[in-house]
Order: C-alpha cells, then sequence, then structure tokens
C-alpha cells in the first residue's frame, strides 16, 4: 500500500509540477502582486491602493462594462445563431462535411488575420459589409473610426468568430441524437417545430452548457479581436476597451503591474462567480 | 371488409439503392387480431417488410392493403400503426408519462393536455407501469424500457402493431416472462400484431402464425407445429427445430435408399407422405434427433463421441459420413460416451429433399 502510494506520486509528479508552475504558481503571484506597486524589478507592499485605484479609475468602469455587454450580446446571439446553422446543415444540407469543414476554418485559422480582413469588411467608405447595407438601402455606420460603434463592431466580430466552433461541437452532438426518436416523431406525424423544440432541444442541453460556460469564459476573457480590428488600438479614445484590454494597456503600456494585476485579480472573481452561477443554472434545467 | 385479410401484401418487392434486393415478391395476409410472427436470419428481409408497412421505406412494386384499402402511398402518420423499436428508442429527456403521451400531444390531431394524461394513464396501467411515471427511462429495467416503448406504441389507438425484435435487448429469463405479457397484452387489447424476430422459440412460443422468411422470400407460412411436422423446404427443417435436424446424405437406387452404414426399403416408407414420383439419384436424408433413438434392432450402428446435458435430455453426438450427428435421448438411458449403439428412426418422421431443397418426402 505504502509503496504504491509512493508510485502514484511518482506518476503524478510531472503533471503536479507542470501545473504548479504554469498555473497555480502565477495566480498566486498574480493575487500577491495586486497588493503591490512599482516597475517588476523593484516591488513594494502597498496594501489595497491598486484596488482603490482601480475602483476609481473611469476606464476600469468602462472596461468591465464593454466586456459585460459583450458577454451579455454575443454569447446568446452566437449561440442561437450557430444552433440554427448547425440544425440547417444537419437536417437540410447534403455533403455535410465540407460545410462542416468550412465553417470550421474560421477557427483555426489566427484571429488576427481574420480581424484585418474584417477591418476592410467593417471600412465605412468601401467595406463590403457598407456596399451590401447600400445596396439595400439601409443606413451605412461608420464601424471602426466612430467611438459609439465600438463596441456594436466588436460584438458582431466576436459572434462571427464564436460560430466556427460552436458549429462544430453542435453537429457532433445533433449527430449523437439517436435517429429513431424522430422515425417515432414522424410516426406520430410531429411537425418540424415540434421535433426539434421537443427532441433536438432537450437532447443538446448538455452540449449547450457546456457551450455557454466556454463562450462567456472567453468572451469575459476578449483581446485578440479587438487588437486586430482596431489595428492595435482599444477603438478610437479607447471606446472599445475591455478587462484584459485594459489589464494588457496597465501592464505593458503604462508600467502599473499592480493594478493589472488587481484588475486581474477582479475578472477571475468575475469569471469565477458566473461560471458558478450557470454550473447551477444548468442543473436545474437538467433536472425539468 | 373480410377479418381474414386485415393487413394483406401483394407481390411486394424492394431493391435498396445499391441494388440489393432484400425482398423478392412477398405476399402474404394476416387475420384481425392475430399475432403473426415474421422470422428469419438476419438479413432475410423481415425488417425491411415490417419498415415497408410502417411506411418508413417505400416498396420498390407491390402493394399493401391495411382493412382492405391500400396504404402504399400513405404518410406513416396516417396509418394508424404503433411501432415497437428493437431499442425501444425512449425519449431520454422525459418522464415515462411525457414518453408515453408523446404520440397524442404532436402533429395535427394532438389531444388537450389533460385529456392525452387520461389516455396515456389507461395505457400506463395496462401495460403494468403506473407507479413509474415520473421516472425517467434510464432509470427503468429493459423489461419495464420495453413496457414503456409498448404503452407508448398503444396509445395512439392504433389498428397494427408492429414490433422489431423488442426482446433482444433483455436477458434470457426475462424474455421468457415478457414474451407472455406481450402476447397475453395484444390480446387483451384485441390489436392485430407483427412481430419480428430471429429466435425460433420465441415465435413458436408467440405467434398464432409464423411466416419464415430466408433471403427475401417466404419459405412457409403455417402454425407453428408444422414448421417441426411438415417444413416446406430443406431451409425450413434446418432452421426451425433445436438442437438442429440431422442430414444424412443418402442415394436412391434399386427401390432402396442408401447412405453409409445403412438402407431403407422405399416400400417401408409411408406412400402418402411422398410429394411426387421421385427417380433414382442424390437426395438429402434428414431426421430430428428426437426421432432417431437408440434400438437394439437399429439399422445404424454408431460411436457415442460425446454427450450433452440440455435439462432433462441428454444429445449423443456421434459421426456419420464425416459429419457430426445428433440423437435425444432421456435423461437416465444407460449410455455413456464410448459406447457403440444402434440407432432407428422413425420413418414416418424423416424428410428426403432433393439436392436443391425440394421435399419430396
Amino acid at each position: 500500500m505504502k509503496t504504491n502510494q509512493k508510485k502514484a506520486w511518482l506518476f503524478l509528479a510531472p503533471t503536479i509540477i507542470f501545473v504548479t508552475f504554469f498555473s497555480i504558481y502565477p495566480i498566486l503571484r498574480a493575487f500577491v502582486m495586486s497588493f503591490q506597486s512599482g516597475s517588476l524589478i523593484n516591488l513594494s507592499w502597498s496594501g489595497l491602493s491598486n484596488y482603490q485605484y482601480l475602483f476609481k479609475d473611469p476606464e476600469f468602469w468602462l472596461a468591465i462594462k464593454n466586456t459585460a455587454l459583450y458577454a451579455l450580446i454575443s454569447v446568446p446571439i452566437g449561440l442561437a445563431i450557430s444552433i440554427l446553422l448547425a440544425w440547417i446543415i444537419f437536417s437540410k444540407v447534403k455533403h455535410k462535411s465540407f460545410f462542416e469543414t468550412t465553417f470550421f476554418m474560421p477557427y483555426v485559422t489566427s484571429t488576427i488575420a481574420i480581424g484585418i480582413v474584417f477591418r476592410y469588411i467593417f471600412n465605412g467608405d468601401y467595406g463590403l459589409l457598407n456596399f451590401v447595407l447600400r445596396c439595400l438601402h439601409l443606413p451605412a455606420p461608420i464601424w471602426i473610426d466612430d467611438p459609439s460603434m465600438s463596441l456594436t463592431t466588436i460584438i458582431i466580430f466576436g459572434i462571427w468568430t464564436s460560430l466556427a466552433f460552436n458549429i462544430v461541437i453542435l453537429m457532433g452532438a445533433l449527430r449523437n441524437i439517436d435517429p429513431n426518436f424522430y422515425t417515432v416523431a414522424d410516426m406520430y406525424g410531429a411537425s418540424g417545430a415540434e421535433k426539434f423544440w421537443r427532441i433536438t432541444m432537450p437532447e443538446l442541453i448538455p452540449t449547450l452548457a457546456f457551450l455557454l460556460t466556454m463562450n462567456i469564459i472567453g468572451a469575459f476573457k476578449v483581446y485578440t479581436s479587438v487588437y486586430a480590428l482596431f489595428n492595435g488600438q482599444a477603438g478610437v479614445g479607447n471606446s472599445g476597451t475591455t478587462a484584459v484590454f485594459y489589464i494588457y494597456n496597465k501592464f505593458q503600456i503604462v508600467g502599473t503591474p499592480g493594478v493589472a494585476m488587481a484588475a486581474t485579480v477582479v475578472l477571475f472573481l468575475i469569471i469565477l462567480f458566473i461560471t458558478f452561477l450557470q454550473r447551477k443554472m444548468m442543473k436545474k434545467i437538467g433536472e425539468n | 371488409m373480410g377479418n381474414d385479410k386485415f393487413v394483406e401484401v401483394k407481390n411486394l418487392k424492394k431493391v435498396y439503392n445499391n441494388g440489393h434486393e432484400a425482398i423478392k415478391d412477398v405476399s402474404f395476409s394476416v387475420k384481425k387480431g392475430d399475432l403473426v410472427c415474421l422470422l428469419g436470419p438476419s438479413g432475410c428481409g423481415k425488417t425491411t417488410i415490417l419498415n415497408i408497412l410502417a411506411g418508413l421505406l417505400s416498396p420498390t412494386s407491390g402493394d399493401i392493403l391495411f382493412d382492405g384499402k391500400s396504404v402504399v402511398k400513405t404518410a406513416p402518420k396516417d396509418r394508424h400503426i404503433g411501432y415497437v423499436f428493437q431499442n425501444y428508442s425512449l425519449y431520454p429527456h422525459m418522464s415515462v408519462l411525457q414518453n408515453v403521451m408523446f404520440p397524442l400531444v404532436v402533429g395535427k390531431n394532438k389531444k388537450p393536455k389533460a385529456e392525452a394524461k387520461k389516455i396515456a394513464e389507461k395505457y400506463m396501467k395496462l401495460a403494468q407501469i403506473s407507479d413509474l411515471a415520473d421516472q425517467r427511462p434510464h432509470n427503468l429495467s429493459g423489461g419495464q424500457q420495453q413496457r414503456v416503448a409498448i404503452a407508448r406504441a398503444l396509445v395512439g389507438e392504433p389498428k397494427i402493431l408492429l414490433m422489431d425484435e423488442p426482446l433482444s435487448n433483455l436477458d434470457a429469463r426475462l424474455r421468457l416472462k415478457i414474451r407472455e405479457e406481450i402476447r397475453s397484452l395484444v390480446k387483451e387489447v384485441g390489436i392485430t400484431t407483427l412481430f419480428v424476430t430471429h429466435d425460433q422459440e420465441e415465435a413458436l412460443s408467440i405467434g398464432d402464425k409464423i411466416i419464415l422468411f430466408n433471403d427475401g422470400v417466404i419459405q412457409q407460412d403455417d402454425l407453428g407445429q408444422n414448421f417441426y411436422l411438415k417444413p416446406n423446404n430443406y431451409f425450413v427443417a434446418n432452421f426451425v427445430g433445436n438442437p438442429v435436424i440431422n442430414n444424412f446424405k443418402v442415394k436412391k437406387d434399386d427401390g432402396k435408399i442408401k447412405a453409409k452404414d445403412f438402407e431403407i426399403n422405399v416400400d417401408d416408407l409411408d406412400q402418402d407422405r411422398f410429394k411426387r414420383e421421385i427417380p433414382d439419384g442424390d437426395y438429402i436424408l434428414s431426421v430430428r434427433p428426437e426421432n432417431i433413438l437408440p434400438d437394439e434392432n437399429g439399422g445404424l450402428p454408431v460411436h457415442v463421441d460425446d454427450i450433452e446435458l440440455i435439462g432433462r435430455e441428454r444429445i449423443l453426438k456421434f459421426e456419420h459420413d464425416g459429419k457430426q450427428a445428433r440423437s435425444l435421448v432421456d435423461l437416465e438411458a444407460p449410455i455413456k460416451v464410448g459406447d457403440d449403439i444402434k440407432l432407428k428412426m422413425r420413418l414416418d418422421r424423416i424428410f428426403l429433399f432433393t439436392p436443391d431443397g425440394e421435399r419430396v418426402y
């Protein structure tokens, strides 16, 4: 028994060492740093001053507001569109694997590269999006360069980039539903909508819970797409700043790692809380 | 219309897109209220027929009549059928009650919830699952799931119940119990039932009538006992019966039927059982193990290689003409492995087949 336990620790050691150094240590380090001020090589204890600064900083509140809005809008819409597209591909389209590959492509392509393409699509004067909108006689906003549009642009881009992963996972889940479930429903004359709401959706709940968690966490960590869309900025006049953008800015540009780490800790707690809440909610839905 | 042909299948043919001919010119009919078993080995086309009856597949040619009306062009939902799938296909996210109610609360003719619940409860009571109403299918045993599936199939008050190997997921003991329950349940409801199975014992015990398929063709459409006593052909004789029938290669020559180590005078056979005059030549003589027994005056000397105990009887195994053959004897018969004994056949119970399977005696 004893020797067995020693061996077990030995086998676990690589993972434990790896996780300790690359996951646990950085978290603790960030937590400690959030109570320190000064430059990275010359840190000194400063108590709660970083947090005090943070909560008084309007830019931090803008970042949190933007991030929350981004998550609350892009995640549900993105998921709804993903379900719709996955369902259409799954039930109506032949050559599914071709479309699946096509939809998955954005996921394996660098967000930076896609962001640059979208800069052109979103361009106010000669962008593809506005060209289409003008053809349809709809208002053509200045997507990139208007501060009031920054968040909308990021949300549209965020929804688009979230589709790839969601659709592929949902296709897998749809494929796992016993086809006889639909045969039975057909036999009793269930309509397409009845089949979708009574069979497909309930069967997708576990997958949707997983995707919702992943998407929310991803949304709260949004950074790359902002960076790519606004050419390294957070939109005109920082109008599109997000939590991670704020952290990066305070760490690298302003040079106040303590404030950056305090913001990190706050973001960490927010994500933790929301994930916890969501798990409780999903469990309740699953029980009904 | 006549109750004798409540379900009528006429010259049914099904060729799949890949060219596989699953059903070749099949015709049969089912009496109202009967429980008929479609029996056959895997891939014989029995499930294809069931799916065509249900409307899940359309036939390549031929006609199907329910109560005298052709339903080939009728959608599955308008055929008034209940279908029990092999794996039951209960909805895992619904309770037993919701599962049973499902057929009543979807589609064009859906009923109000309260009414649907009432009907569902009636059939759940019949299937003895009332106390499981709030359970989820994954909490149920195989037998309970089976009953839920049957209740769901019956709740729409169909005219015809189709069951596709409904017992194959159950363990042996439960299978015996459930098959009796199924029989008494469908008889109580009085519904015409077609029951697909590959298990001959199941078919014999449950069916009012059995239709045996092989290679997309009906081999025999008959009462259960006739598969034993009057098999249509070599395939039927070999498919039905456990332990399997013994087949001996024989030659008819000079008024005698000759095999290795034994011969029979054609005059000793029951002349009424001959289907036709048979010329001299090669034949197959088949005899069931229970009809070839140890007898001091027997004409077939054999050496007992092995003895297998099957409950109240024993199977003596011996070799004849390079093939293993069997004799079914009483548990207490004083015979041991290694004994040399003589066997005698009941001549009125043997069958003669031509090499291509036609039965001539």
